[in-house]
């Protein structure tokens, strides 16, 4: 018997009535159908239809902000999944938990894929943050993508923090203990603000319920709103940062300078990306394929990874949520330990005020450092300055994560990882 | 109205349209908001109640530090005297372990002596003591809601 191919049964399908109505272009095979592809799909045309190529080089952005986001679509349909079985009642969660674990069919294998992608988010979400200062790329025209590029962030730790409670094992409900209780240190509304956060005094039905709410609905529709805005820009910048070149200037039109006897498409009316009057055509390629491709592959990685991770090591899920005692050390997730290595010296200062300012002086930082070089390079020598006063501050990030997470032991006491490894195993 | 794209003056008459338009539209927003956050705030707690009954004083020996686990509190005895310190601590809320001298948490280390002052750590204030009455049928009653000073006590 003879087996079409994918690719036959494909072109077949093309030719079909049903086919043309449904992918109007079809495989392309010319550069003008390569462009329809783009632009005739929903899908798709939310990216160009033609890219640079410095956009497209893997060591300039290296995909963190892709990755970023198929981690976010991961934790959406792995979190849609997980939904249909979890309860937000302090009788039944750690139940529910205890299914996935045991009972329900790959039960294990989705929750584990959605803690461990709601990890590697935050992380990535870091090194794209990361990227983004090190080359320059939040200068002018960028400056407002990335004050939401750092809200983003924001909600991710909002996102991170409120699925926390939801298991109601020993590590969510102290950690969310002491999270509302760091929020009620700030001025004037710290304790109401922790009241409306909990729905009351103490972390019980009713802080579940709103943590629930938040994590399912608020939370992801933020997200989701802020993504679209943050790509759309991107979009309307004309793609990645990169190095000014000649031709590359950027003219805004006033209406007002518009001769009036001639009629204008919305295309001149656009700044920046089009119409490619004085450019090098050779420095664009089409993004059928090539965005597309890498784009596909990247995806195939990331969705790789995680499902190996998710095979190999489950999810930590502690004993069930004993309001009485805290576990000994209490330790937060790895990327509040920093913050919790912070609050242990003085809850209000490191608490509050040091994260404030951080997060103050990185939504200010593209008003604030506003010279127009260096833009589109790693490391950039006219940006020493700033690179080297962010290195020190990441450094301090980094060492403050590192201590809270291995050199703290009962009673957050001093201890060396290498002395008593068995301390190490209580921070997840 | 009759203005012109070039002039760029108010009429009198536009200038209320506009305050008017915009202090409604400002009003309705800030009104949406205000009755949604009011929403949130919850009227109703079904939370326990803040005052207890801890049993009988003879449940207690003298001389002992007893931890009232559902409570979250030590009921301190010494001779006929009945005082109650708060297992809260005052940084973040962690429940604070009996040590052989004072009291030790376990989250962020602080350290409080046996009248609950600070001693070491982060905690910005000292344990709270609860106001410790007896009731008719010889019951000793904690109200956490009243916040009282370390010197006092119930005596029998």
């Amino acid at each position: 018997m003879n087996i079409p191919r994918p690719g036959q049964v494909w072109k077949w399908l093309l030719q079909t009535r049903v086919g043309r109505s449904i992918f109007r272009v079809g495989l392309p095979e010319s550069n003008l159908e390569r462009s329809q592809a783009m632009v005739s799909s929903f899908l798709l045309h939310v990216q160009p239809a033609k890219v640079h190529r410095h956009s497209l080089k893997a060591s300039y952005s290296m995909g963190l902000g892709l990755i970023s986001l198929y981690l976010l679509f991961i934790l959406v349909g792995t979190g849609t999944l997980l939904m249909f079985y979890y309860v937000p009642s302090t009788d039944r969660a750690y139940n529910v938990m205890k299914d996935l674990q045991f009972v329900v069919s790959a039960g294990l294998v989705l929750r584990n894929m959605h803690r461990w992608a709601a990890h590697l988010m935050v992380f990535f979400v870091i090194l794209h943050m990361c990227r983004v200062f090190y080359t320059g790329a939040y200068k002018s025209p960028r400056e407002f993508n990335w004050v939401i590029g750092v809200m983003l962030f924001l909600v991710t730790l909002g996102l991170s923090f409120t699925g926390y409670l939801l298991p109601w094992d020993q590590l969510a409900f102290w950690a969310i203990t002491v999270g509302t209780n760091i929020a009620a240190y700030a001025p004037l509304v710290g304790p109401k603000l922790q009241y409306l956060m909990l729905g009351g005094h103490t972390v019980g039905q009713e802080a579940l319920t709103r943590f629930y709410a938040l994590h399912v609905i608020v939370l992801p529709g933020i997200t989701f709103f802020m993504v679209s805005v943050h790509l759309w820009r991107v979009r309307k910048d004309g793609g990645l940062s990169r190095p000014a070149e000649g031709g590359d200037s950027v003219q805004r039109i006033a209406l007002d300078q518009l001769p009036t006897n001639k009629s204008y498409g919305l295309m001149e009316l656009a700044r920046g990306t089009t119409p490619q009057v004085g450019k090098n055509p050779e420095d664009e390629v089409f993004s059928w394929p090539h965005l597309i491709f890498r784009e596909i592959l990247l995806f195939l990685v990331v969705a790789v990874v995680l499902l190996v991770l998710a095979i190999f090591f489950n999810a930590p899920l502690e004993e069930y949520a004993n309001p009485v005692h805290p576990p000994n050390p209490a330790k937060a997730p790895w990327y509040f330990l920093g913050l919790q290595e912070l609050v242990s010296y003085s809850a209000f200062w490191g608490g509050v005020v040091v994260p404030g300012i951080l997060v103050g002086v990185l939504m200010l930082l593209p008003y604030i450092d506003r010279k127009v070089h260096g833009v589109g390079r790693w490391f950039a020598r006219e940006r020493i300055l700033a690179n080297s006063i962010f290195t020190v501050c990441l450094i301090v990030a980094v060492v403050l994560t590192l201590i809270g997470s291995f050199f703290r032991g009962p009673n957050w006491s001093w201890q060396e990882p290498w002395k008593k490894p068995a301390a190490m195993t209580e921070g997840h | 109205m009759n203005d012109t794209p070039t002039d760029n003056s108010v009429s009198r008459r536009g200038f209320f349209q506009l305050t008017l338009g915009w202090l409604a539209a400002g009003f309705a927003a800030s009104a949406t908001a205000a009755g949604a956050l009011r929403f949130l705030i919850p009227n109703v707690l079904f939370e326990p109640s803040e005052e207890f009954k801890a049993g009988k004083p003879d449940d207690y020996a003298d001389g002992s530090v007893t931890f009232l686990e559902d409570e979250r509190v030590f009921l301190v005895r010494k001779g006929n005297t009945f005082r109650c310190l708060s297992a809260v601590c005052t940084h973040l809320g962690c429940t604070v372990n009996r040590a052989e001298q004072g009291y030790h948490c376990p989250c962020h280390g602080s350290v409080f002596d046996d009248q609950g002052v600070v001693k070491g750590g982060p905690a910005p204030r000292g344990l709270e003591w609860f106001a410790v009455t007896l009731s008719k049928d010889n019951r000793i009653v904690v109200d956490k809601s009243q916040r009282v000073s370390a010197e006092k006590y119930l005596v029998l």
